[in-house]
């Protein structure tokens, strides 16, 4: 077939195309899997038991600001990544942002209380669980965003996964929050931000493999 | 034909020598008429784009080492259909030259790594779609590759596609012939595109 053919074909064609149809899906997706996971989290953990005076108070809280800040801002760069030619990789350093504001609280915390409470700051009584509950909660909406950048365009398909990474386990650690009962800000500085970068080298390791288009 | 009327053949011809700036700023307009459905505007987008990309794709193709003309052919369909595919992935707050230059390089990175190159190790940097193609920019025969892909699709589509393409029919008119509406022709053209393009991007290795 020759070009010429082909790109008559092409403008036979001519359905109009909604641009913004990627940017609504992204968002949808993702309140979606937030709620799922959530779900998720109430039916087979359950609610810290404390929950009804503990979720206003600042660890629940921060908690709950570093995954949703996490993930907006990776949801953001996501959606650029499934569109050519817009190079969203140049801002995945602001993802660092809010991660560097609890680190840098936990690093006051820790300055603030006597050496020999270090351990208990920093372990807490569930880190595993937290290490081993956000990936596995992640792998929701990991699989909801890999299912969506499938309809995209990603020419950069390691970035287009790093940021489908860090958007799930930011939205897992929301919805993990709802359980976990450790609120030490080194405990979250430390294995919240362990999680989180350990999914986001999973998207970076197995989009390219298994996004061609 | 390519740039049949006298604008389009003007712009066509030009497309190999203007800066990327007033190529932009001349289709930038035709894509967005064509994302709202306007045919006319989407063909001459098509033609213009597809010689400035048929010369991207020889430059870059012949500093790899391969200078065989129905190559870049092969890259440059692939590309279009990836383009009319990715339609929607557009913002059309950014250029059109960079969506669909950013389209050809994937194609074409993905063309030399399934051919069995080190695609790390061509000189595939971003300006390099800012230099101007070879001067003869005009179509060479693709190898047999789409027509293959054409092959794989269902009796029905197949000859669907054959008179708009080869009969030059209207979708109407091709519509009418297959007893469907226009709508539902312009679902299995879409159909077919999509399969096409699959059946192109997972072939392996190919010969020569």
């Amino acid at each position: 077939m020759q070009t010429d053919d082909l790109i008559a074909l092409m403008a036979a064609d001519d359905r109009p195309v909604d641009t913004g149809w990627l940017r609504r899906a992204t968002w949808l997706c993702a309140l979606a899997a937030l709620m799922l996971a959530a779900l998720l989290v109430l039916i087979t953990l359950g609610a810290r038991p404390d929950f009804a005076h503990a979720w206003l108070t600042r660890p629940v809280i921060a908690k709950m600001l570093l995954g949703a800040s996490v993930a907006s801002i990776a949801l953001v760069l996501f959606q650029r990544s499934l569109r050519p030619g817009l190079q969203p990789g140049k801002r995945l350093p602001l993802v660092a942002l809010p991660i560097l504001l609890v680190v840098g609280w936990a690093a006051f915390t820790l300055a603030q209380s006597p050496a020999e409470q270090w351990s208990t700051l920093i372990f807490g009584r569930y880190w595993r669980a937290c290490l081993i509950a956000v990936p596995l909660y992640a792998l929701i909406p990991f699989a909801i965003l890999f299912a969506l950048a499938r309809r995209g365009a990603p020419v950069d398909s390691r970035l287009t996964g790093a940021c489908a990474g860090l958007a799930s386990a930011g939205l897992a650690t929301v919805a993990y929050s709802l359980h976990c009962p450790d609120d030490a800000v080194p405990f979250l500085a430390t294995w919240y931000t362990i999680a989180i970068a350990a999914i986001a080298g999973l998207g970076a390791l197995v989009f390219p493999r298994l996004l061609r288009w | 034909m390519p740039c049949d009327g006298q604008d389009a053949h003007s712009l066509c011809e030009k497309a190999q020598d203007v800066s990327l700036q007033e190529l932009e700023t001349q289709l930038r307009p035709l894509f967005l008429a064509a994302l709202a459905g306007d045919a006319a505007a989407y063909r001459l987008f098509l033609d213009t784009i597809s010689t400035r990309l048929r010369g991207y794709l020889r430059q870059m193709l012949a500093r790899a080492g391969r200078t065989d003309a129905s190559e870049a052919e092969d890259v440059l369909q692939e590309t279009l259909l990836a383009l009319h595919l990715s339609r929607h992935t557009y913002d059309p707050a950014s250029p059109v030259t960079a969506w669909a230059h950013a389209i050809a390089r994937y194609k074409l990175v993905d063309h030399l790594r399934r051919s069995g190159r080190h695609a790390d190790a061509l000189p595939l940097e971003d300006e390099a779609h800012q230099y101007a193609g070879p001067a003869d920019s005009a179509a060479s025969e693709a190898r047999l590759d789409l027509t293959r892909a054409m092959a794989a699709l269902p009796e029905r589509t197949r000859s669907l596609i054959d008179r708009v393409k080869l009969q030059g029919a209207t979708v109407a008119e091709a519509a009418q012939a297959a007893g469907m509406t226009e709508t539902a022709a312009k679902v299995a053209i879409h159909r077919g595109l999509q399969a096409m393009a699959k059946f192109l991007s997972r072939r392996g290795t190919r010969p020569g």
